[in-house]
């Protein structure tokens, strides 16, 4: 297991590496930050102070070679909008982000499991199309006017729920995290539905009936066992969306996560924090692979070794 | 499989009932009668008092957090004592102002003229690069010197008739200010000082026990930020916020929106270095062509006047003779016929620069300028860009090899005075001028060494000179803006409401309300 968590990664290394490359690379194409930070009067010597005390005025090699080297000795450098370190604000942003994540999947995974099960227990019956017809819908429909239209349906019509912001507990969370749950519960219903319906017309599952196991164990003994594969690499790849993609969802509810932070860096051309912030989460994609691919493994002994020749 | 599956659940539920539903890097909640809250559209990225110029930062600095020596009534223009209970100019180049004496700072240390002159020169002598010095004060070093506690003396270079207007725009902070670093977090005379920033969630102010002047009505002003107009008007529908800034007539604010002017003028800057904008008769084409009474009545719906200069109404300078530019898109034909029979490459590709999210509609209304221009016969093409691609074509130096370009504008005169716009947008060589003349420099100069009536009168003049003469623009709209204003709270916006919001100036209106915390 070790060896196969130490292979993983080597691998996951390079795409890491290529990742950081292409963010330093794209956000100096995007534009001289001097601008937005300068005084309209400046002049050129001030101009050139500015660029030369942020380092801007070097060859984009040199910028890059000094970044990987602050990145060596865990200094990412300092924020051009606020003077803060930009580790520090990708730090204390990180947290609201995770816990975002982490609870949307928790609900998408138990959710897809519970609709995906009970629709392939009966397939084609009037349950299964109707589940059918939710998780697609929820797939296809966009974050934003979810968002929007959660807003001014359950907070301003009905007044249930508040519109946004962390400040009333429970209740701050029901509208990001549904916004956030809708599309990876759609998926996911879809994945554990086409699984189970194979898992269910199984030869075991038919072995299990005919030794009299119950309807329940069925499911949840031999076929979800077996279904539960292909929803966790599914279940994986939507959780890495979520960790790296809910900046709309953060910029609608002001949920102080570190997609908002990637945001503002990127408006407001702050190299330091946008390289910060995508390094943090690229780490957290990089460990959250390893460890789906840990429990991949877990499941199916193939993956955990090389077929020996 | 399922008794490990049910501990992973468990150990999930637990973690997320442990974390008792609170979200990390948030604040405490909760509703508080002595809070004023607050929405913003963005969150300031930095509360240093000399960059109180730029919108986001002054809205929640100026003249809460820290005072200027003098402000500027935004409603008769005149100049009110603050920090200053009187001024005058001593030589052509001095002028003298006289301190108020009982200041202390929130931090308990006594405010003095030593402060006054501290402040004024880290504003503008020092390296910090001040957006307030770029903006109002421009290459100009000023002389300060603080003769007795009392008593500040400023000089100038040149003769500036309207130093205390500029000086109005300096806010006053104590002598340990550094001088090196600009400070996020700043200590001032105002009726409020910094109680708590959560960076990327929320703002406290709390009432200055120490403050000098009449105690405000709130205890705390707490301010959030949503980047979404329709979040921020949901917000006061749904009473989670007393104030909501920069809402747009779709965003539903209903009747708890209230409109009001705020300084802000719209407008085309055309780019006439290049052709084929370098010849006047395309230039006049595209002011004949746009619709601006259309446009404000169906994309602003009314929310706006439209506009024959660069200063709306109330500003020193401004012409109330001059009529609009008509509409009238068979002349703009004529005209742009005209001058490609003439050799002028009419047919070269214009970008039409816009902004996103700049203003309410900005896209339609780039959409419709882009419609009127091709039937016309120009051919132009839209590019939405954010604030920093956008501010490349803005500020000067431009960039190289751009080609000819329309870029949508929208300049608010904080000042009230016309030499601010001008000084900016009319000089051939100003920060945000494309284009201008040394023969309109000169006019524009004299007009500035001018007090009272005649300099009215000049700058006037100029802003009918200049679309015959020049013609660098093609105005758009005097723009209004929408503030979301929840019942229990009364405050009246005025001109100045988007750049610098006066919590002293809002009182509870009834009496779920006090002041006693």
């Amino acid at each position: 297991m070790f060896r196969f968590v130490r292979r993983r990664m080597y691998t996951s290394a390079v795409p890491l590496i290529i990742v950081l490359l292409g963010v330093f690379l794209l956000a100096r194409l995007t534009g001289d930050p001097t601008n937005l930070y300068m005084s309209e009067s400046a002049t050129p010597e001030q101009r050139a102070a500015f660029a030369a005390k942020n380092g801007f005025d070097q060859p984009i090699l040199t910028q890059l070679g000094d970044y990987f080297a602050g990145v060596a000795h865990l200094d990412f450098g300092t924020s051009l909008r606020t003077g803060e370190s930009a580790s520090e604000m990708a730090f204390r942003a990180f947290p609201a982000t995770l816990q975002l994540a982490f609870v949307t999947m928790l609900l998408a995974v138990v959710g897809a499991v519970v609709i995906g099960c009970w629709a392939a227990y009966r397939p084609n019956s009037l349950a299964d199309r109707f589940s059918s017809l939710l998780s697609m819908t929820a797939a296809s429909i966009p974050d934003f006017w979810f968002a929007i239209t959660g807003v001014w349906l359950f907070a301003v019509l009905m007044g249930w729920l508040p519109t946004s912001g962390v400040d009333s507990g429970v209740l701050s969370w029901i509208l990001p995290v549904a916004t956030l749950m809708i599309r990876p519960l759609g998926v996911l219903t879809q994945v554990v539905r086409g699984a189970m319906v194979s898992a269910l017309s199984a030869p075991y599952v038919r072995l299990a009936r005919s030794k009299g196991a119950g309807d329940l164990r069925v499911v949840t003994h031999h076929a979800l066992r077996n279904a539960a594969a292909p929803a966790l690499t599914v279940a994986g790849d939507l959780t890495v969306g979520l960790v790296n993609g809910a900046v709309v969802v953060e910029a609608i509810f002001g949920w102080p996560g570190i997609g908002k932070l990637m945001i503002d860096a990127i408006l407001q051309r702050d190299f330091a924090v946008l390289q910060a912030a995508v390094l943090l989460t690229a780490v957290s994609i990089f460990v959250l692979n390893i460890a789906i691919d840990a429990c991949y493994a877990l499941l199916d002994a193939r993956v955990r070794e090389p077929a020996r020749v | 499989m399922s008794s490990r599956a049910a501990l992973a659940v468990g150990v999930a539920a637990l973690t997320v009932a442990t974390s008792g539903c609170t979200v990390a890097n948030s604040g405490r909640g909760g509703y508080d009668p002595g809070t004023l809250r607050i929405v913003l559209s963005q969150e300031p990225p930095t509360l240093e008092p000399c960059e109180s110029s730029l919108t986001s930062t002054g809205i929640v600095v100026r003249s809460n957090i820290t005072e200027p020596l003098i402000e500027r009534d935004p409603n008769s223009g005149d100049l009110q004592p603050l920090l200053s209970t009187g001024w005058r100019q001593t030589s052509p180049t001095e002028w003298t102002f006289d301190i108020r004496s009982g200041v202390t700072f929130s931090n308990g240390a006594p405010f003095t003229a030593a402060d006054a002159a501290f402040a004024v020169d880290r504003a503008v002598n020092s390296d910090l690069q001040c957006n307030v010095d770029g903006y109002v004060f421009g290459d100009e070093k000023l002389k300060v010197a603080a003769p007795n506690d009392t008593t500040l003396t400023i000089g100038t270079e040149k003769p500036d008739p309207i130093l205390p207007l500029r000086v109005s725009f300096i806010e006053i902070v104590p002598r340990s200010t550094s001088t090196t670093e600009k400070v996020r977090e700043p200590i001032g005379t105002g009726p409020y000082a910094i109680a708590n920033w959560d960076f990327g969630q929320k703002l406290t102010l709390a009432r200055n026990p120490t403050y000098w002047g009449a105690k405000p009505a709130f205890a705390r002003a707490e301010y959030q930020w949503r980047s979404e107009g329709s979040v921020r008007a949901a917000m006061i529908t749904n009473d989670e916020t007393d104030i909501a800034t920069g809402l747009g007539p779709e965003d539903g604010a209903g009747d708890l929106g209230v409109p009001f002017q705020n300084n802000e003028t719209t407008a085309l800057r055309m780019q006439a270095t290049e052709p084929p904008l370098d010849d006047i008769r395309v230039r006049q084409a595209i002011n004949y062509a746009v619709n601006r009474t259309g446009i404000v009545k169906a994309l602003f719906r009314g929310l706006g006047e439209p506009a024959s200069q660069l200063i709306p109404s109330g500003v020193v300078g401004y012409n109330d003779q001059l009529p609009l530019w008509p509409h009238d898109a068979e002349k703009a034909k004529a005209l742009v016929a005209e001058a490609k029979a003439d050799g002028v490459p009419v047919d070269r590709q214009i970008r039409l620069i816009g902004r996103t999210a700049q203003f309410p509609k900005i896209a339609e209304t780039i959409e419709v300028i882009q419609s009127e221009l091709a039937d016309i016969g120009l051919n132009v093409k839209i590019e939405m860009m954010d604030t920093a691609s956008q501010f490349l074509y803005q500020l000067r130096p431009f960039p190289a090899n751009t080609g000819p370009y329309l870029l949508m504008i929208m300049h608010g005169n904080q000042a009230g005075d016309a030499a601010f716009t001008m000084d900016q947008y009319m000089l051939s060589d100003g920060p945000q001028a494309a284009y201008g003349t040394k023969a309109f420099d000169e006019k524009i100069r004299a007009a500035e060494g001018l007090t009272g009536e005649p300099r009215q009168d000049a700058f006037a003049k100029l802003f009918a000179e200049e679309p015959r003469d020049i013609m660098q623009m093609a105005y758009l709209a005097h723009m209004k803006g929408i503030l979301g204003l929840a019942r229990r709270v009364r405050y009246v916006p005025n001109s100045a409401t988007g750049d610098e919001m006066r919590l002293g100036e809002m009182t509870p209106s009834g009496t779920d309300r006090t002041d006693a915390q």
